[in-house]
């Protein structure tokens, strides 16, 4: 799967947690730049990228993400 | 009031399948107070012949209630004392009557070890025929 089919999915996903469909990722984006991403819809969001994408994520893998950048990565090492 | 010990399962003890229930009932009693508690006084609930009228067999136990009975499986048994209740969707197929000894069963569908999260199907039977259904989503705290 290429990286910008990740982030069109990925797009979709953060606009159906954070409630804001005018969410527009790249790749530095982090929690402080999207309104509500605290620890509660972190999870929503890791849960929701692990049904879409039919795959796991570890807790050190998730621990370890900077950005979504190193998010779309770990998606696409996945899939 | 009593109180009683809650489990206290792992992430290590959850596994998918695991599961626990419990048999219940729900008296004039616990109407009664879950009417006071949640202001709800809607004669089917408290009304056996307008209950009647309306094709029921008698007072329907709320709906609520029945969701006050997961949170006792969740925060007591699946998983206990670390759970922290994240969501739930609930469908009730069937009424469940005052007096009526029914089933109510939680068992572990998926588990996200990233978040610590686990999802539930839950069950509530009378009889061995299914009332209602539902799924929840259960956060392991961590400590």
């Amino acid at each position: 799967m290429q990286s910008s089919e990740i982030y069109q999915q990925l797009g979709g996903i953060f606009a159906d947690v954070f409630d804001d469909d005018a969410i527009a990722l790249k790749p530095e984006m982090t929690a402080e730049d999207v309104d509500g991403w605290d620890s509660l819809t972190h999870i929503r969001l890791i849960i929701s990228v692990e049904k879409a994408f039919k795959i796991k994520f570890s807790t050190a893998e998730v621990g370890k993400l900077k950005n979504v950048g190193e998010f779309v990565d770990l998606i696409a090492s996945k899939v | 009031m009593s109180t009683a010990e809650s489990r206290k399962l792992a992430w290590p003890d959850l596994a998918v399948g695991g599961r626990a229930a419990f048999d219940f009932s729900v008296s004039d009693e616990d109407m009664a107070r879950f009417a006071a508690l949640s202001g709800d006084f809607n004669p089917l609930h408290i009304d056996d012949a307008f209950a009647r009228s309306k094709q029921f067999e008698g007072r329907v136990v709320y709906g609520a209630l029945i969701v006050a009975k997961v949170s006792r499986l969740i925060g007591m048994e699946l998983p206990g004392r670390d759970s922290v209740w994240a969501s739930i969707s609930f469908q009730w197929n069937r009424p469940l009557y005052v007096g009526q000894t029914a089933t109510l069963e939680g068992v572990i569908t998926a588990l996200s070890e990233a978040t610590r999260l686990m999802e539930l199907k839950l069950t509530l039977k009378v009889g061995g025929r299914t009332h209602a259904k539902g799924n929840a989503e259960v956060l392991l705290a961590g400590g």
